[in-house]
Order: C-alpha cells, then sequence, then structure tokens
C-alpha cells in the first residue's frame, strides 16, 4: 500500500521557524535531514506571519535588562508553571539565536549608533525588551532561514501530511505521510524524528492563526506515548479584528498606539473597562485579560454589534498609524477599514501554550521524538508572554537539530513494524471508501470548532467541560466514522486533508477538555467560573497527558519532574 | 445577501483532455476575498475543487498568487466581485483544478 518509502537520519516535520531552525543545525552537524511539511517548506505556518514581538535582553533600551530579568519575568508570567530549566535556556540563548539569524542574512531595526531598538509589549516586561523590524517580525526570520536552508541544499518535500508518528519497540523510527498533490502514501525510516506542527488555533472558529494549525503534533505525539503537558492553557487574544467578515481574526497589535494618544479599549456604552478585570488595575494588561475582559463585556450585553468591543484611535494621526504598524494597516485598508475610526476588536484564539513535554534539549518523554516550537510544552507554562515564542522556537530549535543528529549518529537503522505502517495505510485509504454518508469533514471540523468555543474557550465550568468531553466522544464514536469525503480521488483532495485533521483535532480537543477539567483553580490563560481563585498550595502542578490504548489519562505532576528520552509509565 | 457568479479554473489531468471554466454561485453577507470565496465554493457547493488551504491569508507567502480577472494577483487580499474568471498562472504546470505548481 505505500507507494515510496524514504531514508532519512533527521526527519523534521513542520516547514515553519522551528522545522527550518532544526533542519539548518542537524544538517550542521552532519546528519542526513528531510524536511516534510503540509505546507510549502519556509511558506506555511505560524512564524511568517509572527508581528511585532521577540524577546532577547539586550539591554539596548535600558542598560538594566540582562537574561536573568527576562528568565524573572517569563517564570512570573508563567504563573509559576513554565520549566525553569528551559526558561533558563531560552532567555540566555536568545541573544546566540539573533546573531545566528542574522548571519542567515536579516537585519532587526537598530538605531543610528548600530544599537537594537528594543520595544516593551505590555506590563509583563519588566524593561521594554522586543527586538523588531518594521512591525513584522516573521517574514525577514522566514527569509533568512529559507535562505540557509536552499544554501545548504537541505531535502524537504512540500505539502506532505504526516499522519502517524512509527516505533521500534520503545524508540521512535519513522513516519507515515500522504502527499497531498499525488495522493500517495510515504513511508519515512528516521533515526530522529523532530515534531515542528506549530499550534491548534484551528480549533476555534475565531482564531488567529493559518488553517494547517490544527494541532496535528499533539495528536501524533500523543499516539505514539509521549506525554503532553499544560494543554490546558490556550492564550486567547483580545487583539483581533472582528468585522469585517474577510479580517475576522487578524491580529491588529493596537497596544503600540495606547501610548501615542489612542484610548483604551470601550464597550458599546463607551466606558473603558480593562482595568475592572485587571488585578494590578492597569489599562494594557497581558494578554489573555484583555480575552476576558471583552468576553465579560460582551457577555454582560456591552459588545460591539460583531461580538467585540472598540478600539478608538482618537487623536493618533494616520501617519502614525501607518508609520507604527504598516503591514497590518496594509492588509486592513485593502478591506476597507477605516484606520481613523473605531474598530471592532474582540477575542480570537491564537496560542496553545502547552503541547509535547520537552527538556534541555527539545527531547520528548520518547527515544528519538523531539518537540520544537509551538507543538512543545514546557517554556511557557500557564500563559506565554509576548514575544517569547520566536526566541523559544529559535532557540529550542537549535537545540533539538543538533542533539536529534548527534543521536542519530549513534542510534541503530531503525526498523518500521510493518503491521502498523499497514493499519495506517488502511486506516488512510479507508476515508475514500464510497460506504460512508455521513457529513463531510469540513462539518464535522465546524461541531469540534462550536464545542471548543462554547465550552472549552475563555471562560470554562465543570458542566460545560463534562459536556465537551460527551461531544469529541460522539464525534469520535460517530461522526468520525461516517465522515464521507465529496470526492474519492487521491490527486489534491483537500477533503482527505481536512478528514484527517478532523481525527486528530477531536483528540487534541478531548486532551486540553481533560486537562482544563482536572484544574480546578484559575491561573493563567486558564480561567474556571467555578473555581475563579488561583490556590498556589495546590496547583503549582502542571498537568500531563498520556495515550495509552486508546485511552487518554490526566496527572498532576510536580513542575519540571520528567525524565526525558525515557517514556514513562 | 450578496451573490457572487465566479467561474473557476477545473482540470483533472486523470479524467479531462483540456482545461475549463465553471460558473459558480454563492452568498454572502459581506465583502470576501477571492480566496474566501474560493473556499465558499468549495464548502457549499462543490467539494470536488481542488485548492490549497494552508497558506498565510494575509498576504504574506505570496502561495495564493493566481490569475485573477487576468492579472496576477494575491487571491487572499483580493476583494472578490461578481464575475470573476480564477484561474492559475500562466505557464504552470496544473495538478489539478487550483493546485499548480509552485516555481
Ligand atoms: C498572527 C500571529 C502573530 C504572532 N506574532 C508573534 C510575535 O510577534 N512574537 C512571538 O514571539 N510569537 C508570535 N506568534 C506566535 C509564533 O509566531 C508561533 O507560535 C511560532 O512561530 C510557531 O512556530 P513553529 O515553528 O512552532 O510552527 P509554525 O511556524 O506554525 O510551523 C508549523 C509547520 O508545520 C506544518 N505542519 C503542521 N502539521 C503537520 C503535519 N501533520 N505534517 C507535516 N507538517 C505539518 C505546517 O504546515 C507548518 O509548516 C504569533 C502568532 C500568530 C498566529
Ligand atoms: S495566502 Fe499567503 S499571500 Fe495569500
Amino acid at each position: 500500500m505505500i507507494d515510496a518509502t524514504i531514508d532519512a537520519d533527521v526527519l523534521v516535520v513542520g516547514g515553519g521557524g522551528g522545522g527550518l531552525r532544526a533542519a539548518i543545525e542537524a544538517h550542521a552537524a552532519g546528519a542526513r535531514v528531510l524536511v516534510l511539511s503540509k505546507g510549502i517548506v519556509g511558506k506555511s505556518g505560524l512564524t511568517q506571519t509572527a508581528v511585532t514581538g521577540f524577546q532577547v535582553a539586550f539591554g539596548c533600551a535600558d542598560p538594566r535588562d540582562n537574561p536573568s530579568v527576562h528568565y524573572a519575568d517569563t517564570m512570573r508570567g508563567s504563573y509559576g508553571l513554565a520549566n525553569p530549566e528551559l526558561v533558563d535556556i531560552f532567555t540566555r540563548e536568545g541573544a546566540a539565536t539573533v546573531e545566528d539569524i542574522e548571519s542567515f542574512g536579516a537585519r532587526f531595526d537598530r538605531d543610528d549608533d548600530g544599537n537594537f531598538i528594543q520595544r516593551r509589549l505590555d506590563s509583563s516586561q519588566t524593561y521594554p525588551r522586543s527586538i523588531k523590524k518594521g512591525d513584522s517580525l516573521g517574514t525577514p526570520i522566514m527569509q533568512a532561514l529559507r535562505r540557509q536552508m536552499n544554501k545548504c541544499d537541505i531535502p524537504r518535500r512540500h505539502e506532505i501530511l504526516v499522519t502517524k508518528l512509527l516505533k521500534d519497540g520503545n524508540r521512535i523510527s519513522g513516519a507515515v505521510a500522504l502527499d497531498f498533490q499525488t495522493g500517495e502514501l510515504l513511508e519515512i525510516r528516521a533515526r530522529s524524528v523532530i515534531m515542528a506542527t506549530g499550534g491548534g488555533g484551528e480549533l476555534f472558529p475565531v482564531n488567529s492563526n493559518t488553517p494547517d494549525s490544527t494541532g496535528d503534533g499533539c495528536a501524533l505525539a500523543l499516539g505514539a506515548g509521549a506525554d503532553l503537558v499544560d494543554m490546558e492553557f490556550i492564550l486567547m487574544l483580545g487583539h483581533a479584528v472582528m468585522f469585517p467578515e474577510t479580517v475576522r481574526g487578524v491580529l491588529f497589535t493596537f497596544q503600540y498606539l495606547l501610548d501615542k494618544g489612542a484610548r483604551a479599549l470601550f464597550n458599546a456604552e463607551g466606558e473603558p473597562f480593562l482595568s475592572r478585570y485587571d488585578p494590578e488595575g492597569s489599562d494594557n494588561p497581558p494578554r489573555h485579560i484583555y480575552a476576558r475582559a471583552i468576553h465579560g463585556e460582551v457577555r454582560a450585553g456591552r459588545g460591539s454589534p460583531h461580538g467585540g468591543v472598540f478600539f478608538d484611535p482618537g487623536s493618533v494621526p494616520l501617519e502614525t498609524v501607518v508609520d507604527a504598524l504598516p503591514s497590518q494597516t496594509q492588509f486592513l485598508q485593502s478591506f476597507g477599514v477605516d484606520m481613523r475610526q473605531p474598530i471592532e476588536v474582540g477575542v480570537a484564539a491564537h496560542y496553545f501554550c502547552g503541547g509535547i513535554r520537552i527538556g534541555p534539549d527539545s527531547l520528548s518523554t520518547v527515544p528519538g521524538l523531539y518537540g520544537v516550537g509551538e507543538c512543545s510544552g514546557g517554556p511557557h507554562g500557564a500563559a506565554r508572554v509576548g514575544g517569547n515564542s520566536l526566541t523559544e522556537v529559535l532557540v529550542f530549535g537549535k537545540r533539538a537539530g543538533r542533539h536529534a543528529a548527534e543521536t542519530a549518529a549513534t542510534a541503530n537503522a531503525p526498523t518500521n513494524d510493518p503491521d502498523e505502517v499497514e493499519t495506517e495505510c488502511r486506516r488512510l485509504l479507508g476515508f475514500l471508501e464510497g460506504s460512508r454518508n455521513g457529513p463531510r469533514p469540513s462539518e464535522i471540523k465546524k461541531r469540534i470548532k462550536q464545542t471548543m468555543n462554547d465550552h472549552v474557550g475563555v471562560v470554562r465550568d465543570a458542566a460545560g467541560l463534562k459536556e465537551a468531553l460527551d461531544a469529541f466522544e460522539e464525534i469520535a464514536m460517530r461522526n468520525l466514522p461516517a465522515m464521507a469525503l465529496a470526492s474519492p480521488e487521491r490527486i489534491a483532495n483537500y477533503d482527505w486533508i481536512q478528514a484527517i485533521e478532523a481525527t486528530s483535532m477531536t483528540r487534541v480537543g478531548e486532551a486540553v477538555a481533560r486537562a482544563a477539567l482536572m484544574r480546578t483553580e484559575s491561573r493563567g490563560a486558564h480561567y474556571r467560573e467555578d473555581h475563579p481563585d488561583q490556590i498556589d498550595d495546590e496547583w503549582l502542578q502542571n498537568i500531563v497527558v498520556r495515550q495509552r490504548g486508546k485511552e487518554l489519562s490526566v496527572s498532576s505532576v510536580p513542575v519540571n519532574s520528567a525524565t526525558y528520552g525515557e517514556e514513562t509509565g | 445577501m450578496e451573490t457572487f457568479r465566479l467561474r473557476l479554473h477545473r482540470f483533472d489531468p486523470k479524467h479531462d483532455s483540456a482545461p475549463r471554466y465553471e460558473e459558480y454561485e454563492i452568498e454572502s453577507d459581506g465583502p470576501l476575498s477571492v480566496m474566501q470565496a474560493i473556499c465558499r465554493v468549495y464548502d457549499t457547493v462543490d467539494g470536488t475543487l481542488s485548492l490549497r488551504n494552508t497558506d498565510c491569508r494575509r498576504g504574506v507567502c505570496g502561495i495564493c498568487s493566481m490569475m485573477i480577472d487576468g492579472r496576477r494577483r494575491l487571491a487572499c487580499t483580493c476583494v472578490a466581485q461578481d464575475g470573476m474568471t480564477i484561474g492559475p498562472p500562466p505557464n504552470r504546470k496544473v495538478i489539478k483544478d487550483l493546485v499548480f505548481e509552485m516555481d
């Protein structure tokens, strides 16, 4: 049933920032690398859309800043749940990572004296720390990584969906994948596998993510027996444009206009409200507080016509708006948004703080399996501080690449289990069989998104989370097996991709709901209306999700207590 | 409700000897990008339409660059108009419908 078999020392799954950084490093360490990506390698995923945050404590804006302050800010911002070892690593190695990216051809904005321009994103940063490149960091970073990939001539294949990880006993041995363009099934034999599949924002109806962000990496890692951690923490933002529909969910980082004379957000009654929701009383609080505040106003009937609130540029001249946020402004204007008028902004799902539980070398709890970037968990705990993702993606990408190459050099040639391969091929081809008469995959995705939105979103409680778990069980038992594709063709069949994604999304949704139900407190990005207080005596603990057989289990563990590269019980 | 008619490029190398343009009708209560309009055809009218949907949707990646009414434009930043004709860029090998080889 397999159409082609490919060998690699290091298989990198994902063509975004983490995947490319890992591939470049593994190649430099002498490994035979293969990059597979659901989208176009180097032109898919979230990294390219990153906007204004890249935290590295150079201390250019304020000499008192240094990696220790960055570390302290990050630990506080994670509500005590980030893995301290990981935070220590990425706050210290951030500077070297900027140097790497510049050596690959990017150049970040500097002042006349050649010092980095560093800005503050919100009150979580003690000193202005985020370096910048106009208002879009993702584009220059991805350009630099693509250039370096091309220079090294690293083998890559576009539009390949990895659908299953394979194991040889305890160790990772490869993967099965589907080629979107040809419809062929591929078997990959690899000594190390690096997952860099990005986030899961597509589990929510309004999100800031790209459509390929369906949480695949978490579902695949669960299937391979790896631990996931902090899955209950999903960052919802209050910085998304709500109207017109063409740009719903698109980020607009208006925080940068607040000190230039723009009004703080206000509700339908014209009243500013953010400070009412922030325990510190700030008018520009950390991001998840924005989301909760807007959600609260909308629920109380004080929202804007399209389910948000209002941002008013006020007295800020248009030139200043364009100057501060050039590409965002241009994109919004192309759909007729008048940047001089109040704009409806609201909540969008933005970032999965948790994911594959990793250690200092980005290794998961399964030998040979790595997690990098947004699909990993540990660096951010209960809420990711703005601008820390790019730092962490690039630092751990590099670490994973190097370690995976070193491990691959000593690992035996892996053997995939032919039964496992065949079962997976049957599952994939099964989607194309004509006997199914249920809804199309996009319908099932809609149901998953609605469930997440209604019960696993900004505000949660036990009853809602149980309802969500019931819904996911029903989707898994009844909807997915009946799912019917519009076409049985193998070539460029997007329904087929979506069917596989819907299956993964159901698993990931269940993992999030289980962890959220277990955490009977509120902390960071997780808010339980039935348990509104943060309870440090009980809950300075991470929640780990595991799959054994077909069942998911959750348990709470002390922060940083895993052994990486050794599968846990 | 606004009605949009779009002419979309269809070609299945396995079954068709030549490409053709087919007209579809969709409805929307507000403006749509060309990309959103194509997705709506696929979602609500004809799911056998092949399209790419892994890209950035905000004018960053360039993957959605197509011929839109005879001009090369980004489908995600171009506002859909009634009667538009949408197909692959010239001289690209078509894999199926609106999925073509990248340069
Ligand atoms: C609009 C926006 C703005 C942001 N701005 C900032 C910012 O300013 N600062 C900051 O620090 N962070 C920011 N973030 C967050 C940050 O950009 C992301 O978390 C980070 O870039 C993720 O990088 P990654 O390499 O983990 O994944 P991605 O860059 O998302 O790459 C994932 C890759 O995996 C591929 N893939 C997925 N599933 C599969 C599969 N099954 N098989 C094969 N391939 C697969 C995808 O196609 C893609 O190529 C922003 C996020 C968004 C959405
Ligand atoms: S989808 Fe990326 S530019 Fe249009």
